[in-house]
């Protein structure tokens, strides 16, 4: 298996390959970010730029979010990094329309599984962090008087534990090998947690989790699905969902906000990645997720040719809840 | 019948963020079945009577102003 | 009279313009009686019924929602 820093390098020499022989006209992946553990988003149009792409436990965005949003007239062949919730974004976008084919070159990558910078900093409370080097299956924290290992799998993404899908669904080219297709954690077990809790105690539990939000629509924003011109938040006539941090208003925008993603979500993360205040909203949409896989028996992304489950229907389908 | 589907999650839902299922109903009445209209309607509204009032969506003017 | 009055909640219904809608038109012409809680709102088709309606429901103190196809 190799290192991502021997992933970055082949990352990087592909990059400088199709740029330069003009197969694409821009490569996304990831930049160093200046602050530890945030590598950033990274669009290279040239060669040269292409040295600045990086490959680490840290790229927690998901790319494929950047190839609906890019104005237009610019670059029309794209090549970017996939992992398997990328990619499995990427069949998504395919089905619905937003994108085509031809329009992407895939780097498909094994994603090692990212890192959740929050719980390494939970780990050196009141510390700063200045560097995080990886070393394996370990990182290496240094900061202001400490330096120490941290196993990977200690502070892995939570949605990351229970990957369906590490390597790319499709691809162009592959860079370094394919990995075991799960981290072993089985989705099911994990899913829903609130379903466990008494009807009457759920609302209270789902008003714990999202109480701290503060409407930045960073999840939104950060997520691959959202691609809509006008939000339906942005919508004043009729406003659907005030703009405040009340507690009905915040509930709307995470109820729709997780039902807009019904079918169509693929756990990559990227939201709760994004969230500034840590809120945990695959509690939601795992839920969602859940739901679709018992009724419809369908996982999104995993091939081009099935059909999104809220687009058809059968005959037969359930529908107890229809007096 | 896309709409079944749709609902069918959406009402899963609401359910699992703890809005009780009694607030939310689903029914099937062709334009004939008049006598099942009204028999809804009176389940529908028995359901909601004994839920009490909703609050849970309501905003609070007061909190937030 | 001392008692409290009982409590009459407020119900939105989704009625589609077709099927249910065409039911209570009929309720009505054959004189069924039913609550008049029920707050009716034809919309073309059930396939026209949006979560968003329903939660925006909610929001304006609807105490349930019906939606009939």
């Amino acid at each position: 298996m190799s290192t991502t820093q021997e992933i970055a390098a082949q990352i990087r020499e592909a990059a400088k390959r199709l740029l330069s022989e003009g197969k694409v006209d821009c490569v996304i992946g990831f930049a160093q970010g200046t602050v530890p553990m945030r590598e950033y988003p990274y669009f290279a149009y040239t060669p040269e730029e292409a040295e600045n792409l990086t490959w680490s436990r840290f790229c927690c965005n998901n790319l494929s979010n950047f190839l609906v949003r890019r104005p237009k007239g610019q670059a029309d062949k794209v090549a970017i990094v996939a992992q398997g919730c990328v990619s499995r974004n990427i069949v998504g976008l395919i089905k619905e329309n937003q994108i085509t084919r031809e329009q992407v070159y895939i780097l498909g990558v094994a994603s090692p599984g990212m890192v959740d910078r929050n719980k390494v900093q939970a780990l050196f409370p009141l510390k700063t962090i200045t560097e995080v080097t990886e070393d394996g299956d370990e990182l290496i924290v240094k900061g202001l008087g400490f330096e120490e290992r941290v196993p990977t799998k200690k502070v892995l993404r939570q949605n990351c534990y229970t990957c369906v899908m590490r390597n790319p669904v499709i691809k162009d080219e592959m860079i370094g090998e394919e990995s075991a297709p799960t981290h072993g954690g089985n989705i099911d077990k994990v899913a829903a947690p609130w379903e466990k809790l008494a009807p009457e105690e759920r609302w209270a539990a789902f008003q714990e989790t999202f109480k701290d939000c503060i409407r930045c629509y960073a999840c939104r924003d950060a997520c691959p699905l959202c691609y809509c011109h006008v939000c339906f938040v942005d919508e004043a006539r009729p406003q659907w969902c005030g703009k405040t941090q009340d507690e009905a208003d915040v509930a709307t925008f995470h109820i729709l906000r997780a039902f807009h993603c019904a079918g169509r979500c693929t756990d990559c993360g990227a939201c709760e990645s994004a969230c500034p205040v840590g809120i945990k909203m695959r509690k939601l949409t795992s839920m969602i997720e859940k739901d679709i896989r018992e009724l419809y028996g369908y996982t999104p992304g995993m091939d081009l040719e099935s059909q999104p489950p809220l687009s058809v229907y059968k005959p037969n389908d359930p529908q107890e809840f229809i007096k | 019948m896309f709409a079944r589907r749709r609902f069918a999650v959406l009402k899963d839902l609401l359910e699992y963020v703890g809005i009780e299922p009694g607030r939310l109903h689903f029914s099937w009445i062709s334009s004939a079945e008049a006598a099942k209209f009204q028999e809804t309607v009176l389940a529908v509204t028995e359901a909601v009577k004994a839920l009490g009032p909703a609050k849970h969506m309501i905003k609070d003017i007061r909190k937030v102003a | 009279m001392s008692e409290k009055a009982e409590f009459q909640p407020r119900i939105a219904a989704f009625l589609c313009n077709w099927c249910s809608y065409g039911a209570a038109d009929l309720a009505g012409v054959s004189r069924l009686q039913y609550p008049p809680n029920i707050h009716v709102i034809r919309i073309p088709c059930t396939g026209r019924m949006s979560p968003k309606f329903i939660l925006q429901a909610f929001r304006q103190g609807i105490d349930g929602v019906w939606v009939s196809g």
